[in-house]
Order: C-alpha cells, then sequence, then structure tokens
C-alpha cells in the first residue's frame, strides 16, 4: 500500500453503499486521509466497522432517506464537503425480461439515489464548496450484454455528472469514475456461474492490458484524488478505470 | 504529499516549456530523479532558465537526438520508470492557409516526437517494471482531440492521433507492465495560451487581451482555466503506483469546458 498523507484532515465525507466492495474500500481511503466518514447502505452496521466511522440505515433511493443520511452527517462532522455516490444495483436481464419491479429497483438506486442524495448534498456545498464523485461505470459507454437497464443507468450518472459540474461549478466539482471489471464479491459470484470458471477467469484477464483485475483499492485510489486539492481543475468528466479494456477492440483474435 | 515517486526515475519531453517544467518540479519535490528533454536549457518558448531537473537536449523528431537522451538516462540511472511526452507545438491557422511544411512539422513534434521517444524509452522502461511495479506513459493528448477550436486544424488533428496512439500502446505494452495514458488538458496558463490570447484569438470579437482572458475564464464551470500545477497534479497521480489500474484512457483535465454545450465566442 501507498503511504497516505492526511489531505482530507477534518473533511466531512458521505459514501453510500459503503459497507462493502469498492464503497468500503473508498471509506478506509478517506478515513486514512482523516476525513470524518459517515456511510450508508440497506442493511445493518458491518460488524467491522471502525467506531469512528458513523452508519446509516437507509434507501437512497427514497428522498426522505437521503435527506436523513445529509443531515446525520452535518450532525456528527458537520458541513458535508465530500460524497460519494457509491450505492448501485446490477440485475442481468435484457428489456424484454425486465419486470417493473426491476426497473424500480436499478433505476430507484442508481439513479433516483443519486439524484436524491445530490439534491439533498448541493444547499452545503454551495456555501461551503464541496466535491462529488459519482461511480459510474464503463457499461454507460459500452453495453455489457444482457445488463440493458443497468447500462443505461449508468449512462444516466454520467450525464447528470456533466449537468452538476456545469450548474453548480465553481463552488462544487463534480466527476464520476466508471470502473471497468473489479474483483469484488459481486464478480467473483459472476465467474462461479461460467461453465470453466478458471477459463472465464483467464479470458477476462487477458483482455486487460494491465494484465489484471482491478481490485476496490484502485478505484479508492481515484476517489482519493478527485475529492482532494490536487483535483481542483477536474470536473464534468467521467474518468475510465479498467485496466485498459476499453482502449482495446472487444475482438481480440488471440483470445478466439 | 511528498516521496509518491522516490526511486522512479522520469524523462519529460518539453520539460523546461510551461507544463514541462512544472512537471518537473513536482516529480522532484516527490522524491524522483528527474531528467528535462528541451530544445535549450531555456526552453523553447524562453522560460527561466532556473530550473533543478538535469537538462537532456531533446528535439524529439531526431530520432539520433532521441536515441542519445535515451542513452544518457540509461548511463545515469539505468532504467526509466515514467516518460512523459510533454512536447508539442500548435500551428493557429486552418488548413486553407497552413503550409505543408508546417504541417509536418506539428505532426513530426506531437505525433512522431512521441512515436519515437516511446519507442527508443521502452527497453529502458522494461527494466522498470516486473516485481509489481509498472512503468508509466503520459501522453499530452488535448480537449482539441475531441472538439476543435478554430483555427487550429492541424493542431487538433495532431491531439487526434496522439489518443489513438496512446490506445494502442497501452494494449501492446501493458502486460510488460508499462501503463499507458493520456492527459487532455483544456486551456492551461502557459506561454502558449498567452501568445494565443495575444494573437489569433482575440481577432474575432475585437476585445482587448485581459477582456478575453475574461470571457475564456468565464466559460469553464470552474470559473477559470486551469494552471500548469493543475495539470502537473494529474500527471504525478498517474505517474504514481496509486494509478497502477489506471491504463488506455485520456484523462480530460479542463475545468468542466467540454462537460457543457457551449461554443467558446472569441
Amino acid at each position: 500500500m501507498v503511504s497516505q498523507g492526511q489531505n482530507l484532515l477534518g473533511r466531512t465525507a458521505i459514501v453510500t453503499g459503503g459497507g462493502r466492495g469498492i464503497g468500503r474500500a473508498i471509506v478506509d481511503r478517506l478515513v486514512a486521509d482523516g476525513a470524518h466518514v459517515l456511510v450508508c447502505g440497506r442493511g445493518n452496521r458491518p460488524d467491522d466497522l471502525a467506531a469512528e466511522i458513523a452508519w446509516v440505515q437507509a434507501d437512497v433511493g427514497k428522498s426522505s432517506d437521503a435527506e436523513a443520511i445529509v443531515r446525520a452527517a452535518r450532525d456528527a462532522f458537520g458541513a458535508p464537503t465530500i460524497l460519494v455516490n457509491n450505492a448501485g444495483i446490477q440485475i442481468t436481464k435484457t428489456v424484454v425480461e425486465t419486470t417493473d419491479e426491476d426497473w424500480d429497483l436499478v433505476v430507484g438506486a442508481n439513479c433516483k439515489g443519486m439524484f436524491n442524495m445530490c439534491r439533498a448534498v448541493l444547499p452545503f456545498m454551495a456555501e461551503h464548496g464541496g466535491s462529488i464523485v459519482n461511480i459510474g461505470s464503463i457499461s454507460g459507454n459500452v453495453a455489457d450484454s444482457k445488463m440493458a437497464v443497468y447500462n443505461a443507468s449508468k449512462a444516466f450518472v454520467h450525464a447528470l455528472t456533466r449537468s452538476m459540474a456545469v450548474d453548480h461549478g465553481p463552488k462544487v466539482r463534480c466527476n464520476a469514475i466508471c470502473p471497468g471489471w473489479i474483483m469484488t464479491e459481486m464478480a467473483a459470484d459472476g465467474f462461479d456461474l461460467a461453465s470453466d470458471p478458471a477459463r472465464a477467469k483467464a479470458d477476462a484477464i487477458a483482455r486487460h492490458p494491465v494484465g489484471r483485475l482491478g481490485v476496490p483499492a484502485d478505484i479508492a485510489n481515484a476517489v482519493a484524488w478527485l475529492v482532494s486539492d490536487q483535483a481542483t481543475f477536474a470536473t464534468g468528466q467521467c474518468f475510465v478505470l479498467d485496466g485498459g479494456l476499453t482502449a482495446a477492440s472487444p475482438l481480440q483474435p488471440g483470445l478466439f | 504529499m511528498s516521496g509518491k515517486l522516490t526511486g522512479k526515475v522520469a524523462l519529460v519531453t518539453g520539460g523546461r516549456g510551461g507544463i514541462g517544467r512544472a512537471i518537473c518540479e513536482r516529480f522532484l519535490a516527490e522524491g524522483a530523479t528527474v531528467f528535462a528533454g528541451d530544445l535549450s536549457d531555456t526552453g523553447s518558448m524562453g522560460s527561466s532558465p532556473q530550473a533543478s531537473a538535469a537538462f537532456v537536449p531533446l528535439d524529439v523528431t531526431s530520432e539520433h537526438q532521441v536515441m542519445a537522451a535515451m542513452g544518457k538516462v540509461e548511463a545515469a540511472a539505468g532504467k526509466l520508470d515514467v516518460l512523459v511526452n510533454a512536447a508539442g507545438i500548435e500551428i493557429e491557422k486552418t488548413i486553407e492557409h497552413t503550409t505543408l511544411d508546417e504541417w509536418n512539422r506539428c505532426f513530426a513534434v506531437n505525433v512522431t516526437g512521441m512515436f519515437l521517444t516511446s519507442k527508443y524509452a521502452l527497453p529502458l522502461m522494461r527494466k522498470a517494471a516486473g516485481g509489481g511495479n509498472t512503468a508509466s506513459i503520459i501522453n499530452f493528448g488535448s480537449y482539441d482531440g475531441f472538439i476543435a477550436d478554430p483555427g487550429l486544424a492541424a493542431y487538433c488533428a495532431s491531439k487526434g492521433a496522439v489518443h489513438a496512439l496512446t490506445r494502442a500502446m497501452a494494449c501492446d505494452h501493458g502486460p510488460e507492465g508499462i501503463r499507458v495514458n493520456a492527459i487532455c488538458p483544456g486551456y492551461v496558463d502557459t506561454p502558449m495560451l498567452q501568445s494565443f490570447f495575444a494573437g489569433a484569438g482575440s481577432g474575432g470579437g475585437g476585445g482587448t487581451i485581459d477582456s478575453l482572458r475574461d470571457a475564456v475564464r468565464n466559460v469553464h464551470p470552474i470559473r477559470n482555466y486551469g494552471t500548469p500545477a493543475d495539470v502537473a497534479n494529474l500527471v504525478n497521480w498517474l505517474a504514481s503506483d496509486e494509478a497502477r489500474y489506471a491504463s488506455g484512457q485520456l484523462w480530460i483535465l479542463d475545468g468542466g469546458l467540454s462537460a457543457q454545450v457551449q461554443q467558446m465566442r472569441l
């Protein structure tokens, strides 16, 4: 692990969906960099969450919950100047297979949840300044098969990112990070479902110019940079962090 | 903050220019051994000569000079962890007014130079990569590789080529542990930008340099153009082990300029 400074010392940060996976790595990194962090998730507080980290059980898809999260952060640590919208839901279905309930679940969390959180936090940031980082996806730029509504929801994230940067700059900066394949429990489950899991994983790795899949800390590294004072000229962008996956053509004859 | 590049060896082309100089200074502050390649020790735009990064005479369009520069880096440091291709020129003309010599010069510096320095840096970068360490090439693309500014045709085209070359190099050399990314700055306060304010850029509206400068600031969501230090911040991150999963991408750093549907009226 690279040594970290305390360049977020005393800042109040909110990370949605921060209980596990990528969100958890972001939480750990922001804490290491000196921020006071409030985390929310739909379940109970994770047992292994450090005591100084605040937890709110909430559903960001509900606007009242989003407002409660922001108030809780302000009451615990002072006005939030960092928001990381990481909470997201992935459903593997085509348009035809997607039910009304699936739509509500995916769009509710990925689109409305992110919108709710931004709407609740922007008044604080308009006063104190701030940086929002949304977790988009390469799937918002190029389609993953049988993930129709998820792909579309991430394109929504990218577009709202640009809109908020334009509308709420210069006080507020807003960027997205678009991860590729990051090894989380969610991704590991995907490989387990393949007919030949070992071959599937080797194939996936071979498609990455950096020769490996991502880890949650890779995304946390980029979030830490974007919310820091190192990135005061960065706004309105969707930064792809995918080990080179989408820089290469999806047609790779060497893997046939 | 310091020490993110401790033990790393870096070569910055255009290292005595506005942005290149800021990158060299940042790399030194982060503990790297830094070589600044440029046409002259004072830089092609005549910046001040005080700089502590070791100067290497380097015309990136000369295969012979590129090979000699890499030889100097090898003799002094034995490896190269970071190559920053910051050398670049702008031709402020439409294609109709651009001579073939100007067009060729623009591509020679902005594209062929990147090809040559990267080609001859690779053997040295393989010595740095491995054992969990990645080497990093950072190319200078531009916002203009995506969106055209008026009267910069050859420059826009050359930056589009840089973006494609960046992806190609990332695919080819990633398996060797060499990451390749491009930084795509928008408007950054350099001698090149000041020259633009003083020259062709002020032609359209008939305003003063100051009114043009304010107009440029105000069209940015962040309400300012960037500084070389802003760019150096991102270069430093991409060069560091923090960015070990970042490859093949174009990192736009433009204060939000290209996030909006809005044309500069200059």
